[in-house]
């Protein structure tokens, strides 16, 4: 009997071709976003399962107060003297290792390469057990060796054959290569797409770091970075709450209240979210959108086969009314269009698992990543969806039409066409709330990333070329020959040091205050380090006041403390109540002294307002405009920014390149134009606006196949009403309007609930940056106003040919 | 006011040609009725849809109250069959989803007539073929009989001077036919022109000339004296 129905299932899509395609490929549709949404969520969530004790290894981070204001809520990383303590408290804890980030110029023989080195306690080789194909985790322990992964020894030595090979860090260190390690897949937090600072393929002992860069950490709590993490590996019978508990005593008893202020709580958390960490840190719940627009999609296609399945049966009710005469039974016409609609649930699920066989490739190429269908694992998981997804579809119409009586149906086929036509409707409204609310989404992100980009302008983006990584002491003497020599580059304007280029998203801070000798902090400030030269080389307007000078010996902060002639932002005037620009030259403020760091911004220095710069968004994008402070200092300089002519662009390229070389022959130049800093920032909010265009854009098509589907069904189920109008006078364009002010009703409503949710969903995207658009009601307008439109010119495709036919050709319909 | 010459009418499929109308010659005056018959597939309905406006013929020449009717845009045939022509079918043609009323409201609803003036004339018509107490029902709810009055009612609520009617009784009881019939005579007497397919030949009675069809062409036409 049940392949029987799967006979006449087939038999009746293949009779009606034209809806059965829209079905299944609608349902297809659906069922790949769907999928592949599950798909993905699940590879990014489900990382680092080589790690055989994944789930016993634990990271701590911190949480943000609100007031610290620095564009992230949370960080994977914590201070690194938080580490040792924890060990120190905690003896249970089977191991604790912190990791940290740093760039070196690695040399071997004659070639030079900069390399993000992983320095690690010694016990990150207990936690994460690496596969060695050459030496062992034992040479963690000697602060002269490096661990290499195998891509990393090709890359050096063109072989893995290597222990005991020597390199050279930025010239001056020896090392030897003490292991190798098999590659570890791309589905480990270590080469996260998301975070690019923390790739495993070159590791050294943290004693390493101590004797290179005489780096202290154990008392080390003013630096957090992403990437820097601290891990722990806890005993098999406990858990994160164990560890948390732990990590809140250390919280309240060694931050100090400053600190407090700023950092709201230690988090522990498992390794397991590691990858997925940036999501949280920004305070974006993107999996979780991604698994929603993904249902979302989904069931845009199941009411697309609910409608026009439903709209559909009606043609059917005779052979309901035959197989009730012949005795069929309510319950096994129900099960008969339910078969159905599985049917179709199976073919659509079949093209679908073909379609992300075909796009996982290509998308594991264009991001890097390793995503791979477990078959036998989601074989239950595939079928379960086919089942709901067929049932849920499937179920109105079979009901709908099962319970037809057997008489009306043998009788009279067209009583029954308006029946359902409520239903119908709340559908068709409910997918078009869907669809313009996605619609309306991706307008406000696509507006407030326009929004961003204009007001990023203002600085040069793509008149700046910045240079990297003078932050290396070896280049240090070399900075103001370099400079000199750069200038003297036709086509170069200025040059200019800093700690910091616009859009970096960093934050160094310190606490200051307008009362001498105070020691609560009543605000932090954002410091930049420059050289004279950099206002004019970003355009930096003076409101008042005067720039840097070598002839004002105060001018630059030296490391003797005392007064210091410094330019602040209009925000770091008004907060420290200095007044306006012009009030605020001439007055003092002071650095808060803090007694657990010997940091040279806690030395005591007067600031002596000298000029006051307009309010700009340094960091960009997403952040606030906050207190800024330029001070003039020849420390922290890590970047040089060399204001062009664009004229003969390769040119000047071309000769700053041989001026770099011919200055700084040991190290190999690095630079980016601003416009790549911008767009680095940029590129996590641009890749979510996409994703969410590409599922608005499926979800909006989706529902206007079904409504295209359904509006030439209801045009054939119409044919004789349309012919008598026609008979009775009715012009072509009189019968159209007819047909599109049919679906125009649930249209407009839908908009009523789709573009307030819109509002409410956008404000909280908007919540998210400081600078906003101010057109969020026009955009919403206007995306519901292409809703409509779209729907319009849907259902006039039909409709104007419908209208058109001759009129006795509706007649003789039947 | 109706004249055909020569007119022809096919129909092609695939593979089939069917001559529908062959040459047909006829003129119709104002104030005739006039009632065709022949056997199932010579035509009749063929002609009817031409002369109605319905349908466009292949060749030959199709003058109405001096129009050539192949030159006209849809627009313009709309015009004029909604001013001039009323329609009754055998299978009645009434929307089902909408009231006796609103069916015939219909056929005015196209005329650009006030909502007043509309309800004034539905209420008139529906008095004058005693239908009026079903006013709010259903097509379904009626009987055949009462949902062809109501076809026939719409047809001549635009106070259209010529009535199409296929077979108007195609699908009534003799007493239902007749009363139809009856309504279709007094239609004529107060001066509307009336075109009627049949097959019966009693129906075909209260013609007063009948043309009848044999494979697409003219074979008899006769005038009768009226009775």
């Amino acid at each position: 009997m049940l392949l029987g129905y799967i006979k006449v299932a087939l038999r009746n899509l293949l009779k009606h071709r034209f809806y059965a395609a829209i079905n299944v490929v609608g349902l297809a549709i659906g069922l790949t976003v769907f999928l592949l949404s599950l798909l993905l969520a699940r590879y990014e969530t489900n990382h680092d399962y080589m790690f055989e004790n994944r789930d016993q290894i634990y990271f701590v981070g911190v949480e943000f107060t609100k007031s610290a204001d620095i564009g992230v809520q949370s960080i994977d990383a914590v201070q690194s003297a938080f580490g040792p303590l924890l060990r120190a408290q905690e003896p249970e804890l089977e191991a604790l290792a912190r990791s940290i980030n740093r760039e070196y110029l690695v040399t071997v023989e004659v070639d030079n390469y900069y390399q993000s080195i992983k320095f690690v306690d010694t016990d990150f080789t207990k936690i994460f057990h690496l596969d060695y194909i050459a030496g062992d985790a034992s040479v963690i322990h000697n602060p002269t060796s490096v661990i290499l992964s195998r891509s990393a020894a090709e890359k050096y030595f063109g072989h893995t054959d290597v222990l005991g090979a020597q390199l050279e860090l930025d010239h001056e260190h020896s090392m030897t290569v003490g292991a190798v390690f098999e590659d570890i897949g791309k589905d480990s937090h270590f080469n996260s797409a998301l975070i690019d600072d923390s790739q495993l393929e070159f590791i050294a002992p943290f004693s390493a770091l101590k004797q290179i860069a005489d780096y202290s950490m154990e008392g080390e709590w003013n630096n957090i970075s992403f990437g820097n993490r601290t891990y722990a590996l806890i005993p098999k019978q406990c858990d994160q709450q164990w560890l948390q508990q732990r990590v809140d005593s250390l919280y309240e008893e060694h931050l100090n209240p400053e600190r407090k202020d700023f950092i709201q709580k230690f988090r522990a958390r498992p390794l397991i979210e590691a990858n997925t960490i940036l999501f949280d840190a920004i305070g974006m719940p993107i999996i979780e959108s991604v698994r929603l627009l993904g249902l979302m999609v989904l069931l845009i296609a199941c009411v697309n086969y609910t409608n026009l399945a439903t709209a559909q049966s009606f043609s059917r009710t005779r052979e309901v009314g035959l197989r009730k005469s012949f005795g069929a039974s309510r319950n096994q016409l129900l099960v008969q269009f339910l078969v159905e609609s599985l049917t179709t649930a199976v073919l659509a699920l079949l093209i679908a698992v073909a379609a992300i066989e075909l796009i996982i490739p290509w998308y594991n190429q264009a991001l890097d990543k390793a995503v791979q269908i477990y078959y036998l694992e989601t074989l239950p998981l595939l079928m379960l969806v086919a089942l709901m997804v067929g049932l849920i579809a499937g179920a109105y119409p079979a009901y709908q039409i099962a319970g037809v009586k057997p008489v009306d149906s043998l009788k009279n086929n067209n009583a029954l066409v308006s029946g359902g036509g409520y239903f119908r409707s709340t559908m068709i409204g409910l997918q078009f709330a869907m669809s313009t609310f996605m619609l309306a989404i991706v307008m406000v992100m696509l507006f407030q990333g326009e929004k961003m980009q204009k007001s990023s302008y203002i600085y040069p983006r793509d008149e700046v070329l910045v240079l990297d990584r003078l932050d290396i002491e070896g280049t240090r003497a070399r900075h103001e020959s370099l400079k000199e020599q750069l200038l003297k580059v036709k086509g170069v304007k200025e040059v200019s040091y800093s700690s910091q280029v616009p859009f970096d998203q960093s934050n160094s801070t310190f606490p200051i205050t307008p009362l001498r000798g105070d020691k609560s902090a009543e605000m932090s400030i954002n410091q930049v380090r420059v050289d004279t030269d950099f206002l004019s080389a970003y355009n930096i307007p003076l409101l008042a006041g005067r720039g840097y000078s070598l002839n004002y010996a105060n001018d630059k902060r030296t490391d003797e403390p005392g007064q210091v002639n410094v330019i602040i932002n209009e925000t770091a005037a008004a907060r420290l109540g200095l007044g306006s620009a012009q009030q605020a030259i001439g007055k003092t403020f002071y650095n808060i002294q803090s007694s657990d760091s010997d940091q040279d911004e806690f030395k005591q220095y007067d600031y002596s307002v000298i000029g006051v710069v307009e309010d700009q968004n340094f960091l960009g994008l997403h952040n606030t405009i906050k207190p800024m402070i330029f001070l003039f200092s020849d420390d922290w300089r890590s970047h040089a920014s060399i204001r062009l002519d664009t004229a003969n662009l390769n040119e000047t390229l071309s000769s700053i390149e041989k001026t770099w070389n011919d200055v700084i022959p040991d190290y190999p130049l690095q630079r980016r134009f601003l416009d790549e800093v911008f767009e680095e920032t940029y590129q996590i909010i641009r890749a979510m606006s996409m994703t969410l265009s590409g599922f608005a854009a499926i979800a909006l098509s989706l529902a206007l196949i079904g409504l295209f589907g359904l509006a030439a069904f209801m045009a054939e189920r119409r044919t004789k009403e349309i012919g008598i109008r026609k008979v009775l006078g009715a012009k072509a364009s009189q019968v159209a309007y007819l047909l599109i002010w049919q679906f125009s009703i649930p249209v407009v409503w839908s908009l009523l609930v789709s573009i307030p949710a819109a509002y409410f969903a956008s404000s909280i995207y908007l919540g998210f940056f400081a600078d906003k658009i101010d057109t969020l009601i026009p955009v919403l307008l206007v995306a519901g106003v292409i809703g409509i439109a779209t729907a319009w010119m849907i259902v006039s495709l039909h409709a104007f040919k419908v209208a058109r036919l001759p009129p006795i050709r509706s007649l003789r319909y039947e | 006011m109706i004249k055909l010459q020569e007119l022809s009418k096919i129909y092609r499929t695939d593979d089939i040609e069917t001559v529908a109308l062959d040459a047909v010659n006829i003129e119709i005056e104002t104030g005739e009725f006039v009632a065709i018959m022949g056997p199932s597939g010579c035509g009749k309905s063929s002609l009817l849809n031409v002369i109605g406006m319905l349908d466009v013929a292949n060749s030959g020449q199709y003058i109405f109250n001096g129009n050539d009717i192949s030159t006209q845009s849809e627009n313009q045939l709309s015009e004029l069959r909604k001013r001039n022509i009323g329609f009754v079918f055998q299978s009645f043609n009434l929307i089902d989803e909408l009231s006796v009323r609103e069916n015939i409201e219909l056929a005015l609803l196209y005329h650009n007539i006030p909502a007043a003036e509309r309800k004034q004339r539905v209420a008139a018509v529906m008095d004058k073929i005693g239908i009026a107490h079903r006013a709010g029902h259903r097509p379904s709810q009626l009987s055949g009989g009462q949902q062809q009055r109501v076809a026939v009612a719409r047809a001549v609520v635009g106070e259209q001077s010529i009535i199409l009617a296929d077979e108007p009784t195609g699908n009534l009881d003799s007493r239902q036919g007749q009363e139809v019939m009856e309504m279709l005579r007094a239609l004529n007497d107060e001066g509307k022109t009336i075109i009627m397919v049949t097959h019966s030949a009693s129906h075909a009675d209260y013609a007063k000339r009948t043309i009848n069809l044999f494979d697409g062409r003219v074979v008899v036409e006769n005038l009768r004296a009226v009775s």
